[in-house]
C-alpha cells in the first residue's frame, strides 16, 4: 500500500500545478495551428509537442526534464544552447537560397538591411523595460524574424532566456498573414502597391559562384561574430551552385536541415517548462516580440518609399515587409497583397530577394550584438 | 532603472545606432559589390574563351540553369495554393511565366515526374500536399 501512494504521489496527476495546464494548453493550440492552419508547421509542429513533452510533470531528481544535467532532453538541448542547431539550419538554407534574383536587382539588399531596424527598436524598448543588455540584444533580434539567429543569439547572451524568446519569434513568424498585411497596407497607398517590378534578368552561373564567396568575406570581415552562422550559409549555397556536389547540397538541403529542425524545434518546445518559463519577464518578451516584428515590417515599407524619392524606377514598397528574413512566409504575403491591389502584379521573385537579403541582415545583426555585448 | 535613463545607463543609444549604421553600410557594400559582379563574370568568361577563339566575338553568356526540385516546389507551391484544389497545367505555366520564373517548361515538368502534381483527369491537377 505504502508503495502504490508513494508511486501515486510520483505521478503527473499528483504533481500538476496550473502552470503546467496552461502551457499544455498553449502546447495544443501550436499543435492545431500547425496540423488544422498549416501555420508554419515545420516550425510549430516539434515546438508545440515539444511544449507538450517539457509540460508533463515530473518528480525531479530522476534525470528526465530538459533542464536536469544527463538527461536524454539536455543532451538534445545541448545543440541549442552551444548554438550547434541554428549554425546547422543555416547551412540547410545556405543550399535551398536561389540568389538569383537578389544578384539580378542588388538594390533590393538595402531593404534586407532597413527592416532590421526593428531590432535597434526593439533593443531601446527592452532596456527601457529594465532588461540587461545582453537580455535586451536577444529580445530584439526578434524583430530579424528569423528563429534559429534569435536562439544562436540567445544562447550566447541570455541563455535563460531561451525558451521565451524561441516561442515569440516562432509565433510570430506563424502569425505572419495575420500581422503583416495591416501593416503594409497602412503605409501604403493604392498605387504604391499597384507599382510593377521590372522583369528579372537572367543571371550567369559565374555570378552565382562568386557571391558566397563575395558575400562571406564582406560580411564576416565586417561582423566576423556572424562566421557561426553566415559562414554555414554561403558555403551550404556554394555547395548548390558549384554543381560538382549534388549529393552533398542535396543532403544539406533535406535530411541535415531536417534532423536539426526537428531537434531544435522539439527541444525548444521541451525547454518551456512551466516554471521556467511562465514568468512576468516572458510576458514582457512577447509584448516586444510584437513590437520588433511590427517596426522591422514598417521599417522595410518606408525605407523602399524613401528609396522612391530618388529612383527612377519605382520600387514597390510593400516588397520591403519582405526584408524580415522569415522566408518564405513574408515573400508570400507581399505577393498576395500585391496581387490584391492589381491581379497582373506579381511580386513573389521580388520579395523572395528582400527575403534572401533580410537572413544574411539578421544574421550580421546577430554577430553585432553579440560583438557589442562581449567588448 | 527604467526609461530613458535606463538606455542611457545601458550604453543603449550608442549600441543602436552603432548597430543600424553598420548592418546599412555592410548590407549597402555588399549590394554595391554584387552589383559589379556581373562584370567580373563577364570578364572571366571572356578569358576563358579567348585562346580558344581569338577572332570570333565571345559567345552569348551561358547560363546553366540552377535545378532545385526542393526549390522549384517551394516557389511553384505559392502559386498552386493561389489557384485552388484543381487547375490546369496552362494557368499555372502563364503564372509563373508572369512571375518571371526561369525555366518554367523544364520545371512544370520536373514537378509532374516527381509527382508533385496530380493529374485529376480532364486535363485538371491538382498539387500534392
Amino acid at each position: 500500500m505504502e508503495l502504490l501512494l508513494q508511486f501515486l504521489s510520483n505521478t503527473g496527476y499528483y504533481l500538476v500545478d496550473y502552470r503546467n495546464l496552461i502551457m499544455i494548453c498553449v502546447g495544443s493550440v501550436f499543435v492545431y495551428l500547425a496540423i488544422s492552419k498549416q501555420y508554419e508547421p515545420l516550425l510549430l509542429l516539434p515546438i508545440g509537442f515539444g511544449v507538450l513533452v517539457g509540460n508533463i510533470p515530473f518528480f525531479k531528481g530522476f534525470g528526465i526534464g530538459i533542464y536536469e544535467p544527463n538527461s536524454v532532453l539536455h543532451y538534445l538541448y545541448f545543440g541549442v544552447t552551444t548554438g550547434v542547431y541554428p549554425s546547422i539550419v543555416f547551412l540547410g538554407l545556405g543550399a535551398m537560397t536561389d540568389f538569383s534574383s537578389l544578384l539580378a536587382m542588388p538594390r533590393l539588399m538595402l531593404l534586407g538591411a532597413a527592416a532590421q531596424m526593428g531590432i535597434y527598436t526593439t533593443l531601446l524598448s527592452a532596456l527601457a523595460l529594465g532588461f540587461t543588455a545582453p537580455e535586451a540584444s536577444s529580445i530584439g533580434i526578434i524583430g530579424g524574424a528569423d528563429g534559429p539567429t534569435s536562439i544562436f543569439l540567445t544562447a550566447k547572451l541570455a541563455p535563460h532566456l531561451i525558451g521565451p524568446i524561441a516561442i515569440a519569434a516562432y509565433s510570430y513568424m506563424a502569425l505572419i498573414p495575420i500581422i503583416q498585411p495591416p501593416i503594409m497596407r497602412l503605409l501604403t497607398t493604392k498605387e504604391e502597391r499597384c507599382i510593377h517590378m521590372p522583369e528579372i534578368r537572367q543571371v550567369s552561373r559565374i555570378e552565382r559562384l562568386l557571391f558566397p564567396v563575395a558575400g562571406l568575406i564582406l560580411c564576416c570581415f565586417l561582423a566576423s561574430a556572424s562566421i557561426p552562422l553566415l559562414g554555414p550559409f554561403f558555403f551550404g549555397n556554394l555547395l548548390k551552385e558549384s554543381g560538382v556536389v549534388d549529393r552533398l547540397a542535396n543532403t544539406a538541403r533535406t535530411a541535415i536541415i531536417d534532423t536539426a529542425t526537428i531537434f531544435l524545434g522539439f527541444t525548444v518546445g521541451a525547454s518551456t517548462q512551466a516554471d521556467v518559463f511562465l514568468t512576468p519577464k516572458s510576458i514582457g518578451i512577447f509584448f516586444l516580440g510584437a513590437v520588433a516584428f511590427s517596426i522591422a515590417t514598417a521599417s522595410g515599407v518606408l525605407f523602399a518609399k524613401i528609396m522612391n524619392l530618388f529612383l527612377k524606377q519605382k520600387i514597390n514598397p510593400l516588397l520591403g515587409a519582405a526584408g524580415v528574413s522569415a522566408v518564405p512566409g513574408s515573400a508570400r504575403e507581399v505577393h498576395l497583397v500585391g496581387l490584391k491591389a492589381d491581379p497582373s502584379n506579381y511580386l513573389l521573385m521580388h520579395a523572395m530577394a528582400c527575403n534572401s537579403s533580410g537572413v544574411i541582415g539578421s544574421a550580421v545583426c546577430a554577430g553585432i550584438l553579440w560583438s557589442f555585448n562581449v567588448v | 532603472m527604467y526609461g530613458i535613463a535606463a538606455i542611457t545607463a545601458k550604453n543603449g543609444w550608442a549600441m543602436a545606432l552603432a548597430g543600424a549604421l553598420i548592418v546599412m553600410t555592410g548590407l549597402s557594400v555588399l549590394a554595391l559589390v554584387i552589383s559589379q559582379l556581373h562584370k567580373l563574370a563577364q570578364l572571366i568568361e571572356n578569358r576563358r574563351t579567348a585562346p580558344a577563339q581569338p577572332d570570333t566575338p565571345p559567345p552569348a553568356e551561358k547560363t546553366i540553369p540552377s535545378f532545385n526540385i526542393e526549390e522549384i516546389k517551394t516557389r511553384y507551391g505559392l502559386m498552386a495554393q493561389q489557384l485552388g484544389d484543381s487547375f490546369e497545367l496552362t494557368r499555372l505555366y502563364h503564372l509563373a511565366r508572369d512571375s518571371g520564373f526561369p525555366h518554367v517548361h523544364l520545371s512544370i515538368r520536373s514537378l509532374r515526374e516527381t509527382g508533385q502534381l496530380v493529374p485529376l483527369g480532364d486535363g485538371m491537377f491538382s498539387w500534392q500536399k
